[in-house]
Parts: structure tokens; sequence; C-alpha cells
């Protein structure tokens, strides 16, 4: 890169200078950012945080300039070494799994060894027997063997029913041969199995003797551990360049009658007698279900951290950028700060409020997961429910782990949906700026995106969340007790409903949370008349169960919400001040999204339109007003650190002119090049530099 | 390469059976739709002409570029630009065939901006004596430019430019100063590695008679070389580079640009409009101001009507797709047949058919939007200004809906594609990448709808205060919106369920009283500006999408030549487009009684309705788009619907990554197993 002349390096950006500004913002704020930060995430964690990122951050190794110039194959090579160098680490400091996690959200991308370190080691572990364990799980844990969790096939998704990779038991000499019958079957998406993974933990349809039994898991080695090149019959590697996730080698596998020995079928929960060639069922299937339930609520508590990155970015930005005099405004007034538009605001505001609606949403699932899983594991006895079903054919009403499941599936999708929408709202907030990768949200958002459908596509999931809906509503008109809480606003609404909802959503923050019960418990009725009155087709009704399905989840967001900001925990955790700020944030959530899905209230009765029209000319707007002065330390209390959010514009010190400048002028090699600008003229370059390229 | 995996096929039904019974069951006759869409200038002709050129130069093969390093795309970028250019004069192209290489080929050209912006400010804001010393070396390329306007602090704010050029009067030249770091130029397309010369936007400063102060005259337009002719090194005074990786637009050099007292002649201020005296240093003002930016809203017109292409591909690729791909069983089913296409879930379908009604709408919206920018520019040719405040209001408010549903449509069609729809296959990434600058270009989507909110606004005080006479449709509109409302509100019912007027009726009446309520809250209530703008915001979207809908109405009420099939599938999609807006807005109309709440009851299973008719013809009416494979460059909407074969071989065959194998274990620094390459390694090259 030419050096920069001394005439450039004196010029600073026209004043106020962001950093000003930004402190300015901090300064006129009284909320406390050290007491929030550790509600949010303990202060453990961000003393973890805090060591990890000195670690970690002088590494040349995880140098992030470059991540947005590389090719495809350098990034995969270099995101490989990130991950050999994390694992050493890991090692060398005897890291916890939280820490390894905390790292990897540092570091800020995926890596090869992902899926390895996740749900090869969570498979084997659930689903090993004990002498499976030794046989894998210990090699896997020590990283001798690399592994994977190939589910997904090229033709098929969400319907792993349909899966077309085979499995089929030999009696003659106690094997499996796992075959792809046809180029749909090939396995497809399978994260760490592109070029890593020398093992795969394989999905396959198991026959015996010519009976379909269903999809089970084998263990299969795929490559050699000392060429690893694939071994004979396995056809397999990378699928290509993505939209996202350019760090991590999804892969394809293809197998032409590849055998395995008996002992590589993961067979805790069920298995093939080696002497007799009988298939016995899975003892607790929903103790499986509870991983992918864990996973999905995991989901919902990650999604405000990823949405919080968008938020405090483009939050800072925006209070930094100026733009325009007020229109009223006397004309020697500067430019206004962008933040003080109200549609900048009308856009930001709502996902702030948003991430740590979400946040504390995840919160409340985990502890309910937690409190469940323990209960289940003391009453849980072999033999109970064996029919091996899936979650959504479990029976309804007082059972706990159903009314979790369906949550989790509701929640999972509104929430990543929120994060990965709201990003992307983020971006367009920052106008030109946020289309360069230096805003450090475009990169995010891409690598994000999947999340929306993978442990479930988010349309999908609504079925399953309506399907236990419905349910609940038969067990309510039956009379049976309402044993949780969706039965009880069920409950509720058939008990007023002939009295009228008259809530009063702009008065009582609890009355919000009644509204949107009412909303989802309408809704609810209102599909079932459709399923069961009118014998209406499932098919038929599948936009019908996605509003009910959003409708739920909204409320449970707004329900888990103010059950926060109304806990003594967070009575005793913040000032009077922050803890009123609380508040204004779940109310212009819950207003914020009343006001969007205006039709579904006031045709269920929830609310009036005159309530409405307060709420959108008044209430919001007010909330406005009154959240604006404390944005930035709002955001500031999500405590991500500058290296994580690597964004010139949501840097913490406000300059972002100065970074977005050295950025451009000293970290992009297209500027090392020299064109021939001429197109008669074929050489492309003037110069050729020496190694670079 | 020959393996087992040769002689996979994709289970059954596949893809070209699949797509051979949805052409079978509609029938939509494609060639017709297809004329009568895109073939009143030619396009179809050019399209088949350019393409069979350009599919036979290897550099324009789209199959492996997606693995590519930013230098290295910007090279082929480049690389591929040159080529255009030297086609184009080997078969003699004109400027319609040379737009359609462009838009086959689909990079972002390197030499965008000196084929557009920069040659169109000279031929629209130089003398006549500037233009005849520029414009041959311009169209003879002996000189490359750029237009760099934007600053890293200054965006939609023209008048907050902070470059400097400041008249000296002894030498009488300009001297162009950057005092501040945002001062420097930012975003300017083809400057950053490859323009030599650009029209450069500063704030002209002259001493005020009399003393030694200099006045801001605003921003003025000024023509500088800004790298040697021969070296291409950037000249004393100037520092200019790109600014690095974007979203998209991996193929545009945008630059930065910063100037230290770098001197100009006099001549080199475009002085069509606007001059300075050379002797005197005295300014002359141009008479109207608003031309200055006449070439913006061409810029927008032809963003609003390019939208439905854009749009168009997105849906055909899903539209192909959808129809391809099969999950689960059908539920109330007999569970023996094949899964289901994927499209035939009314989950799919709300996300995707209204799209493709979208796309027909965008397409008669971007005609009408065409001929009021023809017939406003013949006008201003003649003297006559007053269509100029319509159109800029038109163009600000289409352009920021329509880039918002086209840019939003193809995240949505890819999303509607699950897991696939992320992969490099789906050809939608490049597309979403590059398109997605389109919000935020050419004025920020929801910036410019404050000048379609303050044009109504104006409009509306004349109605109310009956200034002037009849005026055009509008002034007509809002006088009866007032009569009406003066003699005690508003009475009557549209029948949106049962006339396709009375929907346009309805459209119009909740844009007008959108209208009129802005007027209220800023003319009457005095309302801050700033706490208005949410307001704004949604009374420009009602206005734009009422004329989508007019349009799309009128388009089918005056066209008498398609045959029967073809009209009422477009009556359909008429319908779907404004029924499922109106549902999406629902509360706007029922508050100011544009539509009954027993209707706005009744939409969704209406929209569910008209999506079930419409199904049957999704497949043909994409095909009726005619995009050709080449541009699509999408596994998963093939033409044939060959979706597996092809993502199997762009993952097995054309994936670089394949040919390297890695060593995985963590203890080992080595990356490439073999190579003793290791991590620091891969660093140094950097």
């Amino acid at each position: 890169m030419p050096s920069t002349p001394e005439w450039v390096k004196a010029l600073k950006p026209s004043g106020p200078q962001g950093s000003e500004l930004l402190q300015q913002e901090r300064a006129q704020s009284n909320v406390n950012v050290e007491k929030l930060s550790e509600l949010l995430h303990t202060k453990e964690s961000l003393q973890r945080q805090e060591s990890l990122l000195a670690l970690l951050q002088p590494e040349k190794v995880f140098d992030k300039s470059q991540n947005h110039t590389l090719g495809r194959v350098e990034r995969l090579q270099r995101s490989l070494a990130k991950a050999k160098r994390l694992q050493q680490l890991s090692e060398q400091h005897k890291w916890s799994m939280e820490e390894l996690h905390a790292a990897n959200e540092l570091i800020g991308e995926p890596t090869p060894y992902g899926l390895h370190a996740s749900m090869f080691l969570v498979t084997l572990r659930e689903q090993g027997t004990p002498e499976q364990h030794k046989l894998f799980l210990e090699r896997a844990q020590k990283y001798e063997i690399i592994g994977c969790y190939a589910q997904t096939e090229l033709g098929h998704g969400s319907n792993v029913r349909g899966l077309e990779t085979t499995a089929t038991w030999n009696s003659s000499d106690k094997t499996f041969t796992i075959n792809s019958p046809t180029l749909t079957a090939s396995k497809w998406w399978i994260g760490s199995l592109g070029r890593t993974a020398n093992h795969a933990v394989v999905m396959a349809q198991l026959f015996i003797d010519g009976k379909n039994y269903g999809p089970h898991p084998f263990v299969v080695q795929v490559r050699d551990l000392e060429t690893h090149q694939p071994l004979e019959n396995v056809y397999v590697g990378d699928i290509g360049p993505k939209f996202g996730y350019n760090t991590m080698d999804n892969g394809f596998l293809l197998f032409n009658n590849v055998k395995v020995p008996h002992v590589n079928m993961l067979a805790r929960f069920s298995s093939i007698d080696k002497d007799t060639n009988s298939y016995s069922r899975p003892a607790l299937p929903s103790l499986v279900f509870g991983t992918l339930t864990w996973v999905r609520s995991n989901i919902v508590l990650q999604a405000g951290g990823v949405l919080a990155r968008g938020v405090t970015i483009a939050t800072r930005y925006c209070a930094v950028r100026r733009q325009f005099q007020d229109r009223d405004a006397d004309a020697h007034a500067g430019e206004n700060q962008v933040l003080n538009y109200k549609m900048v605001q009308v856009r930001l505001l709502p996902l702030l409020a948003s991430m740590y609606a979400l946040h504390f949403t995840g919160r409340g699932m985990m502890r309910l997961y937690e409190e469940n899983q323990s209960r289940m594991k003391a009453a849980n006895s072999p033999g109970q429910d064996s029919r091996g079903a899936g979650p959504e054919e479990l029976r309804a009403g007082a059972n706990l782990l159903a009314d979790l499941h369906a949550t989790s599936c509701g929640l999972k999708a509104l929430a990543s949906t929120t994060a990965g929408e709201g990003l992307e709202v983020c971006r367009r907030a920052c106008g030109g700026h946020g289309y360069s990768s230096y805003s450090g949200i475009g990169p995010w958002y891409s690598d994000y995106l999947p999340t929306l459908t993978w442990e479930g596509d988010n349309y999908m999931l609504t079925q399953q969340v309506a399907r236990y809906l419905l349910k609940s509503a038969r067990a309510v008109l039956a009379g049976k007790p309402a044993g949780n809480d969706t039965s009880q606003i069920l409950q509720t609404y058939l008990d007023r409903r002939d009295k009228g909802a008259s809530f009063d959503v702009l008065g009582e923050d609890k009355d919000i949370v009644a509204a949107f019960a009412w909303r989802t418990a309408h809704l609810t009725f209102e599909a079932l008349k459709h399923r069961d009155a009118e014998q209406r087709s499932w098919n038929s009704l599948l936009v019908d169960f996605w509003r009910l399905s959003t409708a739920h989840s909204q409320y449970l967001v707004v329900k888990n919400f103010y059950d926060a900001v109304s806990s003594p925990e967070l009575s005793t955790a913040l000032d009077p001040e922050t803890k009123a700020l609380m508040h204004q944030l779940f109310r212009l959530y819950a207003l914020h999204t009343l006001e969007r899905e205006a039709a579904e209230f006031f045709s269920s009765g929830a609310v009036t339109v005159r309530q409405i029209t307060l709420t959108r000319t008044t209430a919001v707007m007010n909330l406005l007003d009154e959240i604006r002065p404390h944005a930035v330390r709002l955001v500031d209390s999500w405590a991500i650190p500058d290296w994580q959010l690597d964004s010139s514009l949501g840097r913490y010190d406000g300059k972002v002119y100065e970074d977005l400048f050295r950025r451009a002028s000293q970290e992009n090699p297209v500027n090392d090049l020299t064109f021939d600008p001429y197109p008669w003229n074929s050489a492309l370059l003037k110069n050729e530099p020496k190694s670079k390229l | 390469m020959s393996d087992f995996t040769d002689k996979l096929r994709p289970s059954q039904p596949d893809g070209p059976s699949t797509l051979a019974q949805e052409r079978e069951q509609s029938n939509i006759p494609t060639e017709e739709l297809g004329k009568h869409l895109l073939s009143s200038d030619g396009f179809l002709e050019r399209q088949a002409r350019i393409l069979s050129i350009l599919q036979q130069e290897p550099i324009l093969s789209k199959s492996k570029q997606q693995n590519l390093s930013r230098p290295e795309r910007f090279k082929l970028g480049l690389a591929r630009a040159k080529l255009l250019r030297r086609l184009s004069d080997k078969h003699k192209w004109s400027h319609d065939d040379y737009k359609m290489a462009e838009y086959l080929v689909d990079d972002v050209s390197p030499y965008f901006l000196h084929m557009e912006m920069f040659i169109t400010t000279i031929r629209e804001q130089a003398s006549e004596e500037q233009r005849a010393y520029w414009l041959p070396l311009i169209e003879s390329w002996k000189i490359i430019g750029a237009y760099a306007q934007t600053e890293l602090g200054h965006g939609s704010n023209v008048r907050g430019l902070e470059l400097e050029a400041r008249w000296d009067s002894h030498t009488k030249e300009f001297v162009l100063h950057s005092p501040t770091l945002t001062a420097s130029k930012w975003w300017n397309g083809s400057l950053g590695r490859v323009a030599n010369h650009a029209i450069v936007v500063a704030q002209l400063l002259l001493p005020e008679p009399g003393s030694d102060r200099f006045v801001s005259h605003g921003p003025h337009p000024f023509i500088v070389q800004v790298r040697d002719m021969k070296t291409h090194q950037p000249l004393e005074g100037i520092v200019v580079g790109d600014i690095g990786p974007k979203y998209g637009y991996i193929t545009m050099d945008n630059a930065y640009m910063l100037f230290d007292h770098f001197r100009i002649p006099h001549s080199a201020l475009l002085s069509r409009y606007s001059s300075v005296n050379p002797k005197t240093g005295v300014y002359t003002k141009p008479d109207r101001p608003a031309l200055v930016y006449g070439s913006l809203t061409y810029v927008r017109a032809n963003i609003v009507h390019h939208a439905r292409l854009v749009l168009a591909r997105a849906v055909t690729i899903a539209i192909r797709y959808t129809t391809v791909r099969r999950q689960f069983q059908d539920r109330d089913g007999d569970k023996r047949g094949p899964e289901v296409s994927v499209l035939d879930y009314p989950t799919v379908q709300i996300r995707i058919l209204p799209l493709l009604a979208t796309t027909f709408a965008l397409h008669y919206t971007g005609l009408a939007m065409r001929t009021v920018y023809q017939n406003a520019r013949d006008d201003i040719e003649k003297g006559d200004f007053n269509s100029l405040a319509y159109m800029h209001s038109m163009s600000s408010g289409l352009k920021s809906l329509c880039t918002m549903l086209a840019a939003d449509g193809i995240e949505t069609c890819r999303r509607a594609m699950g897991g696939h729809g992320y992969g490099g296959g789906s050809g939608l990434i490049q597309l979403n990448n590059d398109y997605l600058s389109k919000p935020t270009v050419e004025g920020d989507n929801w910036m410019i709808t404050q000048q379609v909110a303050g044009y109504l606004i104006k409009k509306m005080s004349a109605a109310v205060e009956d200034r002037g006479k009849g005026g055009d449709e509008m002034d007509v509109r809002f006088r009866a919106f007032i009569r009406e409302k003066r003699a005690g509100g508003l009475l009557r019912r549209y029948d949106v369920l049962n006339s396709d007027r009375d929907v346009v009726k309805s459209f119009e009446l909740r844009a007008t009283a959108l209208a009129y309520d802005a007027y209220e809250q800023r003319v009457i209530k005095k309302k801050n500006w700033n706490s208005l703008l949410i307001q704004l915001h949604k009374l420009s979207r009602a206005q734009s999408q009422s004329i989508m809908v007019t349009t799309f109405f009128e388009a089918l009420s005056t066209n008498k030549t398609l045959s029967a099939p073809t009209r009422t599938i477009l009556w359909d999609l008429y319908r779907l487009f404004a029924l499922n807006t109106m549902e999406s807005e629902g509360y706007e109309f029922f508050r100011c009684n544009a539509v009954a709440q027993s209707d706005l009851d009744a939409l969704p299973a209406r929209i569910q309705d008209l999506m079930s008719r419409i199904r049957p013809h999704a497949v043909k009416l994409v095909d009726s788009w005619m995009i050709p494979d080449y541009l699509l460059d999408s596994a998963l909407g093939r033409y044939d619907g060959r979706v597996y074969e092809d993502l199997f071989n762009r993952a097995h065959r054309l994936n670089p990554l394949n040919r390297i194998t890695f060593n995985p274990n963590y203890w080992e620094d080595e990356i490439v197993k073999g190579s003793g390459v290791n991590g620091s390694d891969i660093l140094s090259k950097l």
C-alpha cells in the first residue's frame, strides 16, 4: 500500500467529533451500564470475556482485517488455522466448554471444527451406549477422530422420515450396509464434513429383513486417518460457496454399499440383537427430543445477542452520523444527528427493545427447560409412553414437555426471524455506509441467516405450535383441568368471552399481557372451528396456523419480558431509574407489536380501534422520546467488545470516519493494483505486485 | 472424474418431469405474454442475439466466480468490461445492445459511471464550448471518467458537502481542497482504480465583493483530471483509492478521494446553468435550480423500470424450484403418492405468489414512469416546467417503494427455498448482494419519501383553500374529498371484493385521506416536521401503492389484444397484488372508510382463493418473463428442472476447494496435507 501523505494524516473529521457526540450521549443518561451488564450476562461471564479477549486479540492468526477480501479457498484454510489454534489454547489453558464457546463467539466466525465440537460429541454422548462411548466418544473428545452429524440430504430437509440413505442389516456377517440409492440421497449441508471430518454420524433408514424401521444414527468412518483421503466407495466433498458461512466446509456424502460393524449403530435408545436379529424400540424418546428443545431454546437466547450486535452498531453510528438541519430549527444549527429523526428511531428503538425482550425470553425458557429436565429425570421410568412417537404426537394437557416443546418451536421461529430481519433493518438504517463490509453488519447477517431455516424451518415449525394449541383447545373444551399456562389462557378466554375483554393496554402493563393472551386464544378457537367444525383440510389452513403461531409466540415474549421486568431479581439488581426504563422498553416492544398487528387485535376484540389509534399516534411516539436519550447506554450495557463487533461504524469511541478511512486506505489489497483502464489494452495491470496475489 | 456417482439419478418424480407436467396443465400462451411484456422495444430479439455472442466467450462463464478473492474478482470484472466494450465495436452494438450485454453478464461494470453519470453530466450541465471539447474525448474513450459527489460524512444532504472549490482571482483558477477527513469523496463508482477523470461536486467559494471573505454559492460540478494518462498514478495533491469490500458490487471500484490545494482551470466549472465571470469573479445563478437534479430523476425512473426484471428473476427461480422440491406427504391424503411439491403449501404460496403478481404490477408501473418522464422532459425542453414537481415526487415515491419490493422480494424468495436458497447454486446471492444497495442509493428510501409527502401536502393545501383552477387528476380528487368531507363525511362504500374499479378507488381514498391527515397535522396544527416523519413515510407509501394499483388496472382495462386466458390470469394477478397489499395495510384502509370491516375480514380467504387459481399457471407465468438460464445462473431455477444434478455438478466438479486435502489434527499447524504450509504462512501471503 502506498504510504499515506502527511497532509492526509493531518486531516480530522469535521466537528463535532464522533467521540464527542458519544460522550454527550453517555452524559445525558443515568443508566448504570455496569449493573445492567451484570444483570444481562453475570459478572463471571463478563470477566471471562475480558480475559479471553486479552489472550486472543494479540494472536496474529486471529487477525480479522482480511476476512472480507479473501477467496473461498484461502478463507477456509485460515479458518482451519484459527480452529486449530483455538483448540491448542483450549488445551493449554484447560478451558471449560463455556470458555471455548465464548472464545469462538469473540472470533466471530464458524470454524471447521464447529460440528465436531457440538453435534458430533453431543450425539455420541446422548445416543451411544457405554461401550460406544469408549469406542468413539473418548477418541472424539481427544480429537483423535473428527466427526460431524450427517442428517439432511440433497432432496430432504425438514421431513426426516423422507430420508433416502439406507442402512441394511446383514444377519449373515452382523454388519450394516450403508448405501445411497439416488442422487437426492446425497447428504448435503453437513457442517465440518466437506474437507475436515474423518467420521460422521449418518442418519439412515434402517432395514431389517426388508422392513423399514425409520431413520437411525450410525457412526461411519469416511476418510483415512493417515492420508485423509476418502475411503473406498465413499464420495465426499465441500458443497461450494454460499451466501455466508464460507468459513465452514459444509459437505456432501454418498455411499456405494459401504459396510460398518454392528457396534456402529448408536444403540442407547434402539438396537438390534446380534443373535436374534430382532429390533428393540426407543425407551425414552422424549429425552432425545429434549435435546432439540434445548437447542431451540438456546437459539432464542442467542437471538437477543445476535440482534444486539446490529443494534449496537446502528445506534452508535446514527448518534455520530449527522444529516440535514432540523427543518424547524434555526438556520445556524449544525446538522442533526440521524438518531434524532423519528423515522430512524421507529426502526431502531423497537429493535433495541426486542433484543432485551428476546434475551429475557430465552432466559425464561432455559429456566423452564432445566426445571423440567430435572423433574423428568426423577419421574421417568422405562416403558412409559413407548410408542416411539415424535413430540408432536405426545399427549397435550398436563405434560410440561409438550408445552415446552411447542413453545420452543414457535419462539425459535419468531426469535430468529426477528433477529435476522432486524439485522437487515439495522444495516439499512446505517444508510450508504451500512453497505460496506466494514460496517460489520452485512457479513454477520449473512452468517446468521441459516438459523432461520435450520433446526426446523421457521415456517414449517409453526405447524407444530398450531397442532399443540388445537389439542390444548380441544382438551379445555372437553372440560379437562387447565394444567399449564397455555390451557389457562384458553380457559380464561372462554370464561370471559361473553363479557368482553376491556383491557386497559395504555394504562396497565399487565393488561397488555392479557390482550396478547386474548388474541392468541381467539385465533386458536377460530382455527379450531375451521379444522373441526368446518372440516377444512390441514393444508388449506397453513397460513392461519402460521399467523396463530406468530401470535402465540409474541404473547410468550411479551409475557416473559413482563415477568422479567417485574421480577424481584431485576428490582434488586437495578436502580429505580434503570428499572423504569426496562418497563418502557417492555411497553415499546409490546405496543409496537400490537400496532403492527393491529387488525388481529381489533378483530379479536382484545382492543378497540380507538386504543390502536392512540397507540400509534401517542403512546409509541412518547416511548420513542423517553427512550431516545438512553439509547447509547442501553447498547453499551450489552458489553460487546469492539474486536467482536469488527465494525468501523459501531466503535465504542465513535471514531467512525477515521476507521473507515484507515481500513479503506491501508487494509485494502485492491489498492495495491494499478490498472490499465483502456478497453483496447487487454493487459489488466500496469504493475504486477510481487507476491500478494 | 468417472465414479459411481455418475450413475446416480434423483429420486422420482424428478425435476424435468415435474416441470413438464406444470407446463402441460396451464393454457397460458407464454410466447404471447412474453411479447406483450418485453417486445415493444425489441428486447426479446436483442436478448437472443446478444446472448449467443456472449456464450462463446470463456471469461464470461459464471461457473467459478463465487470462489474468487476481492482483488481477483475485481480483475475479472474489469477484464469482462473491457471485452464487452471491444465486442461492442466488433459487432457494432447500439447503446441498447451494450446495455443488454451488461444485463446478461450481470457484473456491475467498472465502466458504469463513465458511460452513465459522467457523460450525462457533461451533456446536461456543460456549456456548449465545454461539450465540444469533452464529448469527443469521452465518446472515443480517450479519457475515462467517474462522478464524485457523495462524501464520507455527507450523502443525501448535498448542501452539506465539504469539499471546497475556492476561486483564486490572481491566477483565475479554482483551488480544490478537502478541509477535513469527512470531506473525502466516498462511494464514487469507477473512480477507485479505473477512471482518470471525474466530475467533482464541490462548494463554490467566491470572494465577497469588497471584502476578503469568501461566500459559498452551494455545490457545483467541476471536471477534473485525477490520474496521469501514462502511469495511471494519482496526480500530485490527490489521494484516491478503492474503499474496500462491500456487501455486493464486488466488481465496482467505489472510491475515496481527497484534494490538497489542487488547482484546476476556470474552464473546469461546468457552466451551462451557472458560471463565474473570470474577470470579475462574479457569479451568475441558474434560472431553475431544480434542473440540476434532472439526471437524478432519470436514474430513479430507470431504477423503477428495472425493478420488474430483478424481481422476475428471483420469482422465476423460486417458482421453478418450489415445484421441483417435494416435502412431506399431504396430511389429509392417502400418504402413498410422492411427497407434495412445496409450492402447493399455502405458507409457501403466500410468500411467492403475491411477488409473482408484483412483477406484473412493477412492469406496468415502470412503463407509466417512463412515459411520465419522457413527457416531462419534452415539456422542459419546451420551457414548460409544470410537470417537473409531479415527476420528481412520483419518481421519489416509486423508487422508494419499488426497490423495497424488489429487494425484500429477492430475500423472501431466497428464504422460501429453504436450505438450498442459501447455497451458491441458488442464483440469488450476487443478485441479493448487488441489489441491496438500491434501497439506500440515489436517495435513501426513507429520506426521499419526505419529498412525496411535501408535494402532496402542498397539493392538499391548494385544494382546501380552493386555489387555482381544476388542475390535474390529483387536484380533482383532492377537491372532491374536501367537498364530501365538508358535506358531512364519506358515506359511499367500495365493494372491493367484487369490483376491480372499486379497488382502485379504495386505494385512492386511503392515499387522499392520509394526505389530508398530514396536511392537518402540518399546516393546521403546525406540528414539528420531524415528529411527522413516520406518518409522512406512510403517506408516500400509500400514494405510490395507489399509483401501482391504478396503472395495473388501467393497463388491463385498455388492453384489447391479449387472448382470453392471458387476460383472465392477469386480472387475477391484479387482484392478488391489490388485495394482498390492502390486507397487509388493513388498518389504514379501515380507518378512513376505504374498506368495510366485513370485507377486510374476508380478505385472507379471498387471497387464498386467488392463489389457488393462479397456482396451476405459476410456472408458465414465470416462463413468460423469458429470462435465460445464463442470466439466472441458478441450479434451482433452471428451465429444464435438473436442479439436483446441477447442484451436485457444482459441488463435486466445479468447486476448487475439493482439490485440496486438509490436515485436520489440531496439534499439527500444517493446514494443507503434505504442504507443510501453516497458518502463519497463509497470513504472510497477505
